[in-house]
């Protein structure tokens, strides 16, 4: 399986501002302190050399959207934030190269940040296309179907060409998608979100965005716990820090980095994915995030096996 | 783990020795929550001294949610002496945002 992120902000989609880029540029300029580079590739290998992922790099803004590979000649998505999108371009491209038109789309929930790039989803408008939408809500089709009505949007969606089909699924119960175990589980979030657990071939990927886990509630930790056991990858909702969620932001629908370790290490997950990141954070605010989050992982394992924690951005490939 | 609590002029003083873990924590979190009313009823600040304990884990980190929660705006708690471990994860969490944390319980204590 291979887990290709497209979008991995939370809420809403950002985009860096003019003074961001400026002050990378600048930064690097500094520290090249007046070398001379034969080409481009010469400066990227330098570049790579010499600077963190927050000055060479960004996490980028779209919103959820993660590509999972490993299905027979089918699409797997999950959520269709604004980074479907790119998705979709890509995914065209593939096409053109003869990989099979069937988008298995499974969602998270149906708030806006979830579903705002199905407008813009190329594959939608393909008559050879077919899209199967899975989701644990059976309000999942009128909820893309009012985004475009003619308050919100010019194309209807009935004008879509793709062959469009729902699929409510029942909790707990693996359903074959395309050669795919799927499993879901119901989260904690306003009008509910779900979790899903992809399983092929003796490798388990989670995909668990828009889950409040409230300190008083064992019995959904185990359950949680349960769900994530032994998985290869947990991308996990790390929107705040454990402060927020319980103090301002309690009852928000997240959590945090630190639930997200506890819960993998209790599980015997092997790597965590850390996903929906605060739309306020700069990429210097998600870059220290994830290094206080390997931090926190090292202080509290004692004996348990490593967890790696990675910090998923716009672009990154995991493989499984 | 083992807990002392005391009286030291204006405020109680709860002491956990040991290690806060998954087989203690709800032991650690029914005397912190007994100490706040204890608190509240006295009117007393309750400063939790950390300088014994080798080892919290998260779920310290919830004994110390629900405590806070129980407190509401009647008991003031401060967190006095965590080690190196202890205050770093209190930093991560942002739970030095939610508690005040000093050095040490003080003189008077």
């Amino acid at each position: 399986m291979l887990v290709r992120f497209w979008g991995t902000r939370g809420s809403l989609p950002v985009a860096q501002r003019v003074e961001t880029v400026r002050g990378k540029i600048a930064r690097a300029l500094v520290a090249a302190g007046g070398r001379t580079f034969a080409d481009e590739a010469e400066a990227l290998a330098f570049a790579a050399d010499t600077f963190d992922f927050a000055a060479f790099g960004t996490y980028g803004g779209a919103t959820s959207c993660v590509e999972i590979e490993g299905a027979d000649d089918a699409f797997l998505v999950c959520d269709l934030g604004s980074g479907v999108r790119e998705f979709g371009i890509d995914a065209a491209r593939r096409c053109a190269a003869g990989h099979g038109r069937t988008h298995h789309i499974f969602l998270s929930h149906l708030h806006w940040d979830h579903i705002m790039g199905f407008p813009f989803f190329g594959p939608a408008f393909d008559p050879g296309a077919t899209l199967v939408i899975h989701s644990g809500h059976p309000d999942a089709e009128q909820a893309l179907r009012r985004q475009q009505e003619e308050i919100s949007f010019p194309v209807p969606f009935d004008w879509l060409r793709a062959k469009i089909s729902f699929v409510t699924h029942e909790l707990g119960v693996p359903a074959d998608v395309a050669g795919v175990s799927v499993t879901l589980i119901r989260q904690h979030h306003s009008h509910d979100s779900y979790g899903y657990c992809f399983e092929r071939g003796g490798k388990r990927v989670i995909y668990s965005t828009d889950s409040e886990h409230k300190v008083d509630n064992m019995e959904s930790e185990a359950a949680f716990e349960a769900f994530f056991a032994g998985a290869d990858l947990v991308i996990c909702d790390t929107m705040y820090s454990l402060g927020d969620t319980v103090s301002l932001k309690q009852d928000w629908g997240h959590s945090s980095n630190v639930v997200a370790v506890d819960l993998c290490l209790a599980a015997g997950a092997k790597s965590l994915a850390l996903f929906h990141h605060e739309p306020t954070y700069s990429d210097e605010d998600i870059q220290r995030m994830h290094a206080e989050t390997i931090r926190y992982e090292e202080l509290v394992r004692e004996a348990r096996p490593a967890l790696k924690v990675v910090c998923a951005y716009d672009g990154l490939e995991i493989a499984i | 783990m083992d807990w002392h609590l005391s009286r030291s002029g204006d405020r109680l003083v709860g002491r956990p020795t040991g290690r806060v873990d998954e087989s203690n924590w709800e032991q650690f979190s029914e005397a912190l929550i007994a100490a706040v009313r204890e608190a509240a009823a006295a009117k007393a600040a309750l400063v939790i001294d950390l300088s014994g304990l080798d080892y919290m884990s998260s779920r310290g980190l919830r004994a110390l949610t629900m405590a806070k929660r129980e407190a509401g705006e009647a008991v003031a708690i401060m967190l006095a002496g965590p080690n190196p471990r202890m205050r770093e994860i209190l930093a991560i969490s942002r739970y030095d945002k939610l508690f005040a944390i000093i050095d040490a319980v003080g003189p008077e204590a």
